[in-house]
């Protein structure tokens, strides 16, 4: 069972930031996406801005941005390295982001340069669960 | 929900895009109780009218409106508003929530040589928005009066059942609709704009009535190239800037602006308002930089998504040789830059949306 606060599911075996995107560790590879929270708080988003693969991303340094009508919200590299692959679905269904925000609603695959060092600064399914209930309250 | 202009006012009810299509494709309900609204009456009401503001009041019959500006000495608008003859000598005017004080300040202070009253009703008189194709078929269910008969910016007293009012044929989205001021229900006691909702919302039920917030009344008002105060128009653009020449007639011998107003006409104004449509993905928003061959020539003043059109949608100010249609600009969003063409108002095609639209 994934973890829940209030509405927004928060699934075990992830990492998150405080930005709200999780990371799925894939072999040497993140896959980086943003949370059921942020994708509920954007509501349907019309609009992916997705890096180019090769680009080089920093951690906490903007690597595009999800759109909805009204709103813009940065997506934050939650580690450092080079963008392996983009989600070339969201060009044309940026609305996957709603609809599985931690499925085919991915954003980006980097290959991380220095995840030993900067997994430290991320959170896990229970920290994240945790720091959400703050944000809500 | 948002605060705006003192109200709290929700962005959504059910989503920008669905209440957006509701009001294109059928209908919608909007309160817009936050917005302005006075009553002018009295012996000088069309001269006062006509003094502060640049369309040519004395040309309204009984039951007619229209869309005007008013403006400062130097041309500069002060608000834009809708001016419409309910009775032989009551005017009633619809301005801006966020310009409330300054535009009844305005307005008193100009008055003072004319025989008139003016009367503040927002605070007594609510505001519903009903628009789309389906609008007057609703109206027409609760409505004494044949609404089909009320010309485009008319309006007259109705009964809404038993409930008193007045309907405008006005609204900010482009569409066939009206404008619904239900009288004696103040804010503290709304009653009766309360029973008008739920009339509306009832007799809708059959058109799929969508109520619609703040994010899809921006959104319809910009795929129909209407200016937002504050951000398309200020008192540092003059209605020929904003292309909103045709509120301004010089051939009234007074009123507030003309001198800077008529120079301003026949030398052709230096920086006008354009639409900009995206060419590339991505979504253009306010204070984005327009740029023509690498360098700075305007501002974004309103952008967005248009579920309409599916496209990024924009307006601003350019230099006047960049602003014919067709021309080719860039559009600075974060770190990109989108292709954008200068195109025509509204943005969407006229044939299948909007109050002109053939076949409905």
């Amino acid at each position: 069972m994934p973890l829940k606060v209030n509405d927004y599911e928060v699934p075990e075996g992830l990492y998150y930031t405080k930005e709200h995107e999780w990371i799925k560790m894939e072999g040497n590879n993140c896959r980086i996406g943003v949370t059921d929270y942020a994708q509920k708080s954007l509501h349907e988003i019309v609009f992916v801005d997705l890096p180019k693969a090769g680009a080089k991303v920093t951690q906490s340094q903007s690597l595009g941005s999800v759109e909805s009508v009204k709103a813009v919200a940065d997506v934050f590299a939650p580690v450092s390295g080079e963008v392996k692959e983009t989600n070339m679905k969201l060009a044309d269904t940026p609305e996957l982001v709603n609809q599985q925000p931690y499925g085919d609603g991915w954003i980006v695959v980097v290959e991380p340069a220095s995840l030993d060092d900067e997994i430290k600064g991320l959170l896990d399914s229970k920290g994240y669960a945790d720091f959400l209930k703050t944000q809500l309250k | 929900m948002i605060e705006f202009a003192g109200f709290e006012l929700p962005i959504w009810y059910k989503g920008i895009v669905p209440e957006c299509k509701a009001v294109r494709n059928s209908v919608g309900i909007f309160d817009v109780s936050h917005m302005g609204r006075a009553l002018i009456s009295g012996e000088d009401a069309a001269g006062f009218l006509d003094y502060v503001t640049t369309n040519d009041v004395a040309a309204l019959d009984t039951g007619r409106g229209h869309y005007s500006v008013m403006c400062n000495e130097k041309g500069g608008i002060i608000d834009d508003i809708i001016v419409c003859r309910l009775t032989e000598k009551q005017y009633l005017m619809v301005f801006n929530a966020g310009n409330r004080e300054k535009d009844l300040d305005w307005l008193n202070r100009n008055a003072k040589r004319y025989n008139v009253e003016i009367q503040h009703v927002s605070g007594q008189i609510s505001m519903f928005a009903v628009q789309g194709p389906n609008a007057r078929h609703i109206l027409q269910e609760i409505c004494n009066e044949n609404v089909s008969e009320i010309p485009r910016f008319g309006g007259r007293y109705v009964h809404l059942g038993d409930i008193r009012g007045f309907v405008t044929r006005t609204g900010y989205t482009g569409e066939d609709g009206f404008e619904i001021f239900t009288l004696d229900s103040p804010v503290e006691q709304p009653s009766r704009a309360v029973t008008v909702w739920n009339a509306i919302l009832n007799h809708g039920m059959k058109f799929d009535i969508q109520p619609c917030g703040l994010g899809a009344r921006d959104v319809l008002r910009l795929e129909a190239g209407m200016c937002l105060y504050g951000n398309d128009i200020t008192e540092s653009t003059t209605p020929l800037q904003a292309r909103l020449g045709f509120v301004v007639k010089s051939a009234k011998t007074e009123f507030i602006g003309r001198d800077v107003l008529i120079k301003e006409k026949a030398e052709g104004a230096k920086e006008v308002r354009v639409g900009l449509k995206a060419l590339d993905p991505g979504i253009p928003r306010a204070e984005c930089d327009i740029l023509r061959d690498t360098k700075v020539v305007g501002k974004v003043t309103s952008g967005t998504f248009s579920p309409t059109t599916n496209q990024g949608i924009a307006m601003g100010y350019v230099p006047k040789e960049y602003s014919k249609i067709g021309e080719n600009v860039m559009i600075r969003v974060r770190d990109r830059s989108l292709r954008a063409e200068v195109t025509g108002f509204p943005f969407y095609d006229t044939s299948k949306y909007g109050w002109q639209r053939t076949g409905k």
